[in-house]
């Protein structure tokens, strides 16, 4: 856009409410909407789509007419579908999530005492997974074709090919079991040992302990992620012009990156780091189920094998509905971050 | 007196996959303090990479031969240190196109400051830097207000201003300014112009200008230089080397920017409407009250073109000229049945537009585009032949595909046809393609043309032929054209009649003599006072 | 329609154009290297019927004694039926590739044709379509690809369309983006000017400039389909009549073969899955530096 003939006259002149504020209604309403979405394709999936719910469920176990139905009377499915959908929204409002099958306990309930785990799991790998992933991809971007970044990037592309699983039973066997005469220098399941003293200190290092080889393992999968974004969109920030009138105004090449062309590629990485929540959930239900850590997968892993319909509903819906929230946040805080998006 | 530019036996070439480029070559000229020159160029002929090397701010892959006197020290051997201390304090830059040039996501303010703090012998104030930051603003006339804004709230003159306040901000005894208007409307390039021009002669500034327009140059500087491939081919006071260009490409560069009001300038047959042979007189293509609203990004509405009426006769070429933001894109786009109106009827033959089916269909065959950009107008994956018959297929006019293109072709210039019909794109030059886009349109053997700005992305040498082209089709098929351009010269080289649009309205129109000598609306004025012309040099 | 005139000149040209592709792909060593392991392991996957015995498969059949390292008889060892492992592994690549290429091919089916339409015809059908596509994206693919994987009943179609119908959002996101960057062009202005209609628009100009984006861009969703095909036998969602590389990693989990320190179990699968999927990876990419210029030029 060139000038209109009003030289001084700002370009984003707008009516009603401010921006800001419209941008997070917006922005929570689609969230919201996308949680609806969440729950209709937890119905559809786990109600409609099996047929006979019931049936799924004993499939691997013989079970007379009679048991069938009363597994449907239990778990509400002798109703028509629309009347099941309004049950279940309405339970869903109101924070129930049905019962287990297997448990027989709420799945609420039971979600609640895993969540933890994989807070702490998901959590602390993200963490890392970003802050290595963004250093190596920034390097790679500036030292482009050189050793580091050849180096650098054939073993993200190397390990980004593993599959998540996989590299963490190699773990577990070289670190946990022990190879050889290596031995076991790590626990090989769960996240507490029985025999630790009382203490909060020695339960904090009982359960880093047992935390290093699944974190270990989910950061070795998902930097590679952060890295090659980092890298394209710093190449992407390279050749822009306001980095040769940086240089013009006497700036040393390490101020132009630190200063200039960072700040900028980073931005679009914050968003695409978001999007690649999914793939870390994704890589949690596999070492959590590899390495028996207590959380949300392992209950999915759990529930999978029988199946667990309502468990696995439920787990469905917390997974997706808590990748979408925060998606909403990162999207709200890429508004505050970035001046070029904060008023249009 | 030193000079605080000079060069001598400059060549800068750059290794490339296909062997070293060598983009100047043997360039001398000589800079004295407080001394303005424009260097004139097309583009690829080597300007930018001539001011680039004064920093030594070339890309790697470039060598620079010669000696770059930067005042008095030879740049080639300043150590980095000193290179980066000289750098913005001997020299600074106002790149092209400000958008890019400045960094996006931090305030204009920081941006300005930033070479201030830097070039400090020890660290200066935080007050002393924003008022500095502040005076340097208010000298480029832009609020103070608007220090803490970030690039993209700016306009792009505003933009361009803080490009130029961050250029004076560590004193420089020279300004290199790349292309600093090329982005910019006619009455901003002016104001912008005119606000250089004050600074660099209240201060002193020595001024390096570049740009491939010679009538921004010859305003703003007393000597021009012209580069042609790499060397300068030409070099003089600026009213002379126009007046009296020596060397042919000069003669080229200066008729494209022609002086309005010169019955010379005009081109033969401009003017003549009706004299030709089979054209018919009467109303070809016409709007009548014809209004176009848009829904912008806040849901306003907006309306691009407001009640308009518009006239283009059989056998007659009519300029529609006004600033970008106009609306006279958005009035062409109606006029080709591209963009519905909101209110309003277009009427071609008399008949109003029909809005869908095998009538519509019969209209565009009879109306042509041509586009500004014609890189962008053919698809770079499709042949010549395949471009220009691309409507006779649409058409489903196929019995006599291949003379029908070459017949075209020949009628666009492109002789002989069977040398054009297998390339692709990227193998003509600029020329050449809007000539296949014109053989395009021909080819449908339309009644009028519609020209979005048609020769503003040609180079200078090319634009006269394809303007003398419009002018021969008319004279030999009766061809009517409606030139939309920014270009007041354009529409006194080939137009008969002129419509100045403003704002979505249309404020006047008349024959091209009547309208561009004796302009009777303020606007018509204001867009022809800012022409740039030597009288502003001189002021 | 008659024949262009000289026609062979502008074929030639088009053939120079590829050969010149050609010869950007093949400075890429990666891309060689992965173009040449691909060959490899597809003529060997395809060949397996013909150059081993199918009927070692059978675990009643199965010669060797339980959880043997490698040895002369048996290369890589034993499974814990006492079947050869390099024989699963050379069979589980059948099914790799199989599930793979059609999930892929199926994701890029319906993300193109979901990009398109979002792109080019504008209207509440493509907010919808625009909307739909974002939820997805977002959407852990992998969690939906188990929940319909699990409630399905088991078998190769089941992963086919668990994966296919999962991972199409990032294609759509990719062809809506080249369409709306190609639908800018003036081009295609001068197209709709010269009368031509959606057909004319999408068949000559859109498809074929997204076309070749969208290809390279299967070749990543096959390297990412292979991994979550992987995934999904590895919990057991897989076909149980089928051999495949996740199954193996499964059985070996199942039965203790990682307590037991039965590397030779673990590692032949594992590695054919990040050879292959790293294999894809490196074409795609090199791939997309040859179909868009502008990636080739920053790699100088």
């Amino acid at each position: 856009m060139t000038d209109t003939r009003d030289e001084f006259e700002t370009s984003a002149a707008s009516t009603g409410p401010p921006p800001l504020l419209r941008f997070v209604a917006a922005k929570a309403g689609g969230g919201v909407v996308s949680l609806f979405l969440v729950a209709v394709l937890g119905f559809f999936l786990f109600r409609v789509l099996p047929g006979d719910p019931a049936r799924t469920m004993t499939r691997s176990t013989p079970v007379s007419a009679e048991q069938l139905a009363a597994l449907r009377h239990r778990f509400g499915l002798d109703q028509p579908l629309y009347l099941q959908f309004r049950d279940f929204v309405i339970d869903l409002l109101h924070g129930d999530l049905g019962t287990s099958y297997i448990y027989n306990r709420p799945v609420a309930e039971l979600i609640l005492e895993r969540v933890g785990p994989t807070v702490l799991l998901v959590g602390t790998a993200t963490v890392l997974a970003v802050l290595v992933g963004l250093w190596m991809g920034a390097r790679a971007a500036w030292h482009q074709g050189g050793p580091v970044d050849r180096w650098f990037t054939s073993v993200g592309l190397t390990l980004w090919s593993v599959p998540t699983f996989w590299l963490g039973l190699l773990a577990l066997m070289a670190f946990g079991v022990g190879v050889g005469p290596l031995p076991g220098l790590f626990p090989v399941a769960g996240m507490s040992s029985a025999n630790v003293p009382a203490g909060v200190v020695p339960h904090v290092l009982d359960v880093a302990h047992h935390l290093v080889l699944p974190c270990l393992t989910l950061v070795a999968v998902i930097y590679a992620q952060f890295m090659m974004v980092m890298r394209t969109s710093l190449l992407e920030e390279m050749g822009a012009e306001y980095l040769t009138t940086a240089r013009a105004k006497g700036l040393r090449e390490d101020l132009v990156r630190r200063r200039h062309a960072v700040p900028n590629a980073l931005l679009p990485t914050v968003t695409l780091i978001f999007l690649h929540l999914g793939l870390v959930v994704a890589g949690a239900i596999t070492v959590e189920t590899v390495f028996s850590w207590p959380g949300l997968g392992l209950l999915t892993y759990e529930a999978l094998r029988v199946p667990d319909l309502p468990l696995l509903q439920g787990t469905f819906i917390v997974l997706a509905g808590s990748v979408i929230v925060m998606n909403v946040l990162a999207e709200l805080v890429y508004r505050l971050l970035d001046p070029r998006v904060r008023d249009s | 007196m030193t000079p605080i530019l000079r060069l001598d036996g400059v060549s800068v070439t750059y290794r490339g996959e296909d062997g070293p480029h060598r983009a100047v070559v043997d360039a001398n000229l000589t800079l004295r303090p407080g001394a303005t020159l424009g260097l004139a160029g097309e583009s690829g002929c080597g300007k930018t990479s001539l001011a680039l090397a004064v920093l030594r701010l070339l890309p790697r892959s470039a060598r620079v031969d010669g000696t770059i006197l930067l005042d008095g020290h030879d740049i080639e051997r300043l150590t980095w240190g000193e290179l980066r201390a000289a750098r913005w304090t001997s020299a600074s830059v106002v790149f092209q196109g400000a958008m890019h040039a400045l960094n996006p996501v931090r305030t204009v303010a920081e941006q300005i400051a930033e070479p201030i703090r830097l070039h400090s012998p020890e660290r200066p104030a935080a007050a002393r830097v924003r008022a500095r930051v502040t005076e340097l603003l208010e000298q480029v006339e832009l609020p103070g207000a608007r220090r803490d804004a970030y690039p993209h709230e700016l306009s792009g003159g505003q933009r361009q201003r803080v490009m130029i306040a961050m250029a004076l901000a560590c004193d420089p005894r020279l300004i290199i300014a790349d292309e600093p208007t090329t982005a910019l409307d006619v009455v901003v390039q002016a104001q912008v112009l005119a606000l250089l021009r004050r600074l660099v002669s209240e201060r002193g500034i020595a001024l390096l200008m570049i740009s491939h327009d010679l009538s921004v140059l010859a305003a703003s500087c007393r000597c021009l230089g012209v580069m042609y491939r790499g060397r300068l081919v030409e070099e003089g006071p600026a009213r002379q080397l126009v007046a009296t260009p020596e060397h042919e490409h000069t003669r080229a560069l200066a008729a494209a920017f022609p002086t309005i009001g010169d019955e010379g300038s005009r081109y033969p047959g401009a003017g003549e409407p009706g004299e030709s042979a089979g054209g018919v007189r009467g109303s070809l293509l016409a709007a009548e009250g014809v209004s176009v609203e848009f829904g912008d990004r806040y849901r306003n509405r907006v309306r691009a073109v407001r009640d308009v009426d518009l006239e283009v006769m059989g056998d007659e070429i009519l300029a529609l000229v006004g600033q970008s933001g106009s609306g006279k894109t958005t009035l062409a786009r109606t006029l080709l049945g591209l963009c519905p109106p909101n209110a309003g009827t277009v009427y071609y033959e008399g008949r109003p537009l029909a809005t869908s089916g095998r009538e519509l269909r019969a209209f565009r065959g009879s109306v042509q585009l041509v586009l500004q950009d014609p890189t962008g107008a053919l698809n770079p994956k499709h042949t010549v032949y395949e471009a220009v018959a691309e409507g006779l297929r649409v058409h489903g006019c196929a019995d006599d595909e291949a003379v029908r293109v070459r017949e075209a072709l020949e009628a666009a210039e492109l002789r002989p046809a069977e040398e054009f019909t297998a390339r692709f794109p990227h193998e003509l030059s600029g020329g050449q393609r809007q000539r296949v886009v014109i053989a395009g349109a021909l080819v449908l053997r339309p009644r009028v043309l519609v020209a979005d700005e048609p020769v503003a992305s040609l180079d200078a040498t090319v634009r006269g032929e394809i303007l003398a082209l419009l002018l021969r089709l008319r004279r030999e098929r009766g061809l009517s054209a409606l030139v939309i351009t920014h270009d007041l010269g354009l529409a006194w080289n080939i137009a008969d009649r002129v419509a100045v649009m403003r704002s979505g309205e249309i404020v006047e129109t008349g024959p091209v003599e009547r309208v561009l000598t004796e302009p009777r609306h303020d606007y018509t004025k204001e867009l022809l006072a800012a022409v740039p012309s030597f009288e502003g040099s001189v002021s | 329609m008659s024949a262009p005139p000289n026609p062979t000149g502008a074929a030639g040209r088009r053939l120079a154009a590829l050969a010149e592709g050609w010869r950007v792909y093949r400075a890429d060593r990666g891309g060689l290297f992965g173009l040449a392991v691909l060959s490899l392991v597809v003529v060997l996957a395809l060949l397996a019927p013909v150059l081993t015995p199918p009927a070692e498969l059978d675990v009643t059949r199965a010669g060797g004694a339980p959880l043997r390292p490698p040895s002369a008889e048996n290369w890589l060892g034993t499974d814990e039926s006492g079947r050869s492992v390099l024989l699963l592994t050379w069979w589980g690549a059948r099914m790799s590739l199989l599930v793979g290429l059609s999930a892929a091919v199926l994701s890029m089916l319906i993300g193109t044709v979901v990009g398109l339409v979002a792109a080019h015809f504008g209207g509440w059908v493509s907010t919808l379509l625009l909307r739909l596509t974002d939820f997805f994206l977002v959407l852990p693919a992998l969690v939906l690809a188990i929940a319909l994987s699990t409630v399905l009943s088991r078998g190769v179609l089941t992963i086919v369309l668990a994966i296919g119908v999962t991972s199409w959002p990032q294609t759509a996101r990719l062809v809506r983006a080249q369409t709306l960057t190609v639908e800018t062009r003036p081009y295609i202005e001068r197209a709709r000017a010269l009368g031509g209609g959606h057909r004319h628009l999408l068949g000559k100009h859109v498809l074929p400039a997204v076309l070749p984006l969208v290809f390279a861009t299967t070749t990543l969703t096959v390297a990412s389909a292979i991994i979550a095909e992987s995934t999904l036998s590895f919990l057991g969602l897989g076909d149980p009549a089928m051999i495949s590389w996740g199954s193996m990693l499964k059985s070996a989990m199942d039965t203790g073969a990682v307590t037991a320190g039965a590397w030779w179990y673990l590692l032949p699968p594992g590695l054919g899955i990040a050879v292959v999927v790293l294999s894809f990876t490196l074409c795609g990419r090199v791939l997309e530096t040859v179909l868009n210029p502008r990636l080739r030029g920053e790699r100088r």
